[in-house]
């Protein structure tokens, strides 16, 4: 019997413990458990770019539709936007970039960026006075290989190039005159690769070698293939949001959110008292967890996001509805406490995981079939509807079994019920 | 007690009277796709001072070759004003051009410090590939939903519990419908999430009462209720539930709308209002229609097979 009237204590802990780390996170030692005041917030909250590419006049091959990837990926690198997503589309041969704006960027020309992100890629390799000797289009082919020495023991990793007969002419007439100098490699004006000349290289095969990783030179050999693509991609499907607009929206949800946790706690309380009180714990819970399910693989939180979690907390309750009615009417019934409650939890079981399943189902198709801030949608209503099984029901019985041990706590008319005397006069 | 099926024919007529309503209103306002469907160009930039609208119009014509309608809008509480550009025709907008668009109106307009707020371009090819998309996955949760509740309810004939609940669905999801319609809120990827998140709650709320029914059904062997007699008890004992899970999602979805609205964030606003009229529907349509409707299915059965 004292075991189970401590349960409840333990519960509510723990409960505080994860509200506390899904709120203000978590540091220990040099690993954290970022919480809300870490979320990764989509770009409608934080202000930036979606822009779908497609190429012009070309129909390229899925290797060159990677290598434009990693044109763009070079190019965000470049400018210290790392938070960024590309997905490609092999089947409609398009690429769709997502990136928020950057924190310190307050003059930022969107459009512009839209543009040069789609440009060809200009591959040069050039001397050290910066004259251009071999181009992109003159490169046939590059390609990571592991770099072995006569005894064909691995000396680290390397890029070997192959070039095209004119390219062959012009980097032997380059390495000729470079011998012992950089032969830079840059894609725009970026340096991508500066290796030192150690002969002339005639015969149209060339390697850079000293790479550490097979990454490393998959990474390069990328680049440099990229360099080499003929066409360029243009975005005629695109939005931006100013970072200014969204942390407006972001403010006016949080506080949606906290009124909705308010007002439905109160309601809760107000009808239901012992269990409401229960409730408003469990959805405490919830909330928690579903902040947790965002922030800790840090999946990107939406404006339809932050209304789906509004939304779980209205719905959350229903468990916790289903069972206080079903207990209230049981005591009615004329079951004792206890056994009004364990049939209350019992009988109200199957409703509770039926209706859960079919939000499961809904939540999931708008993670298939959404876009980026439906995305957001579909998993926080998702996350909220799994957690309320722990949350509504298993926490919730945890800590209504053990309050209902409290013999100050074992009226009928906590839990919602007509009294013992109410009765005996309807008797 | 209270009698829903007795009932049922006030509650038929008054749904078809608002599904009227809403089809006289597609003919008043039309049906609005968002360019998100059917693809477009809308630029918005933010100013001070005052801009002609007009001017601003034949800038854009000129630069692009296209011609625009422009408003100028104002949030209610920054006082911030908006120069809404939005392009004729379905076509995109490329980024060049976009940029030309810029340049001449940062040129044109140099003393109101224009900036860039928000643009949403969209290829039409892309908008119908969404739309597409976005009708299957509708069709795809309506299916995998009424087999569900076929399987659970296997044992009190789930098939009639299944397609009562579609019709229940139905209905639902033509009051969403029919809010975009009326208050003129575009089609977009937002009546898919409105119209998906009610199809998931609301058949919540017929699960709970075919569950309670299926309970009573079990422990009627000895009383013998009619089952018109039986499915009144079994809504009426669930009522205060129904009603009160349906408040907490209503009050929380009203919050949501009530300060989207007081903020002018239209695109939580264009989903928030459609999903509180489609919980209200949720509750009714399951009380009101889907109970009384599968009394409906089980008396005609009982006629036959008597």
């Amino acid at each position: 019997m004292t075991k189970q009237k401590f349960t409840f204590f333990i519960v509510l802990i723990i409960i505080g413990l994860i509200a506390f780390i899904a709120f203000f996170g978590l540091k220990i030692g040099g690993s954290e458990l970022p919480g809300a005041n870490k979320m990764r917030y989509g770009i409608d909250i934080r202000g930036g770019i979606e822009a779908l590419y497609s190429p012009v006049d070309y129909n390229p091959n899925d290797a060159e539709l990677e290598s434009a990837r990693k044109i763009m990926e070079t190019r965000l690198d470049n400018n210290n936007i790392t938070d960024r997503e590309i997905t490609i589309d092999k089947k409609n041969k398009t690429i769709l970039i997502r990136f928020p704006w950057k924190s310190d960027e307050t003059e930022f020309n969107a459009q512009e960026a839209i543009s040069e992100l789609g440009e060809t890629a200009s591959l040069t390799f050039k001397d050290p006075d910066g004259s251009t000797l071999v181009e992109g289009r003159d490169v046939k082919t590059a390609r990571a290989v592991q770099n072995k020495d006569s005894n064909g023991i691995s000396s680290g990793y390397a890029v070997e190039l192959t070039f095209n007969s004119e390219g062959t002419e012009k980097f032997a007439e380059a390495t000729r005159a470079l011998i012992g100098q950089n032969l830079t490699i840059y894609m725009d004006e970026i340096i991508i690769s500066n290796p030192v000349v150690q002969q002339e290289i005639a015969g149209g095969n060339a390697i850079i070698s000293g790479l550490e990783t097979m990454e490393e030179a998959s990474d390069l050999a990328a680049k440099i293939n990229a360099g080499a693509l003929p066409f360029s991609m243009t975005s005629s499907n695109n939005s931006t949001i100013s970072p200014t607009l969204g942390q407006n929206a972001l403010k006016v949800m949080v506080q949606a959110a906290i009124t909705a946790f308010i007002v439905v706690c109160l309601f809760m309380l107000f009808y239901y008292r012992l269990p409401g009180c229960v409730a408003c714990i469990a959805l405490t819970l919830q909330v928690s967890g579903q902040l947790l399910a965002l922030s800790l693989p840090q999946f990107t939180l939406t404006l339809p996001g932050i209304a789906a979690i509004v939304l779980s907390i209205g719905m959350g309750v229903d468990a916790n509805v289903i069972i206080s009615e079903r207990i209230k009417e049981e005591i009615n019934n004329g079951r004792s406490l206890k056994g009004a409650i364990k049939q209350g939890f019992h009988r109200a079981f199957s409703s509770v995981f039926d209706g859960n399943i079919t939000v499961i189902i809904v939540a999931v198709i708008l993670m298939i079939f959404g876009s980026g801030s439906i995305l957001s949608f579909g998993y926080s209503l998702l996350t909220g509807v799994i957690l309320n099984f722990a949350a509504g029901v298993l926490a919730t019985r945890l800590m209504i079994k053990s309050l209902s041990s409290y013999k100050a706590l074992q009226n009928p008319v906590f839990y919602g019920a007509k009294s013992t005397r109410q009765k005996e006069e309807l008797a | 007690m209270i009698h829903f099926y007795e009932k049922r024919k006030l509650f038929f007529v008054c749904s078809l009277l608002i599904f009227l309503v809403g089809i006289v209103f597609i003919f008043i306002n039309g049906i609005q796709l968002d360019i998100e469907f059917k693809g477009g160009s809308i630029l918005k930039y933010q100013f001070t001072g005052d801009i002609d609208v007009e001017a601003a119009a034949d800038t854009a014509e000129e630069t692009l070759g296209r011609s625009a309608n422009c408003q100028i809008s104002t949030s209610t509480d920054t006082d911030v004003k908006s120069l809404v550009i939005n392009l004729a025709g379905n076509e995109g907008l490329s980024s060049q051009e976009q940029e030309n668009l810029d340049a001449a109106l940062k040129a044109q307009f140099s003393d109101n410090q224009l900036e860039l707020s928000e643009t949403s371009i969209v290829e039409p090819f892309i908008g119908k590939q969404f739309l597409r998309n976005g009708i299957f996955a509708i069709i795809l949760s309506f299916m995998l939903i009424i087999l569900y509740v076929w399987y659970s309810f296997r044992k009190i004939g789930g098939l009639s519990a299944g397609i009562m609940s579609l019709a229940a669905l139905l209905h639902d999801c033509l009051i969403v419908f029919f809010v975009f319609v009326i208050f003129k809120i575009p089609f977009d990827e937002n009546y898919i999430a409105a119209t998906l998140t009610i199809i998931g709650f609301s058949v919540n709320d017929t699960i709970v009462i075919f569950d309670r029914i299926r309970e009573n059904m079990a422990d009627n062997r000895k009383e013998k209720l009619p089952i018109d007699q039986l499915v009144n008890k079994s809504i009426s004992q669930s009522l205060t539930r129904s009603i009160n899970t349906n408040a907490a999602v209503f009050i929380s979805v009203l919050i949501v709308c009530i300060f989207s609205w007081l903020n002018g964030i239209s695109s939580i606003l264009a989903f928030a209002l459609p999903m509180t009229f489609g919980v209200i529907s949720g509750c009714y349509s399951t009380i009101c229609i889907a109970g009384p409707l599968w009394v409906m299915w089980k008396k005609r059965k009982e006629v036959k097979t008597a």
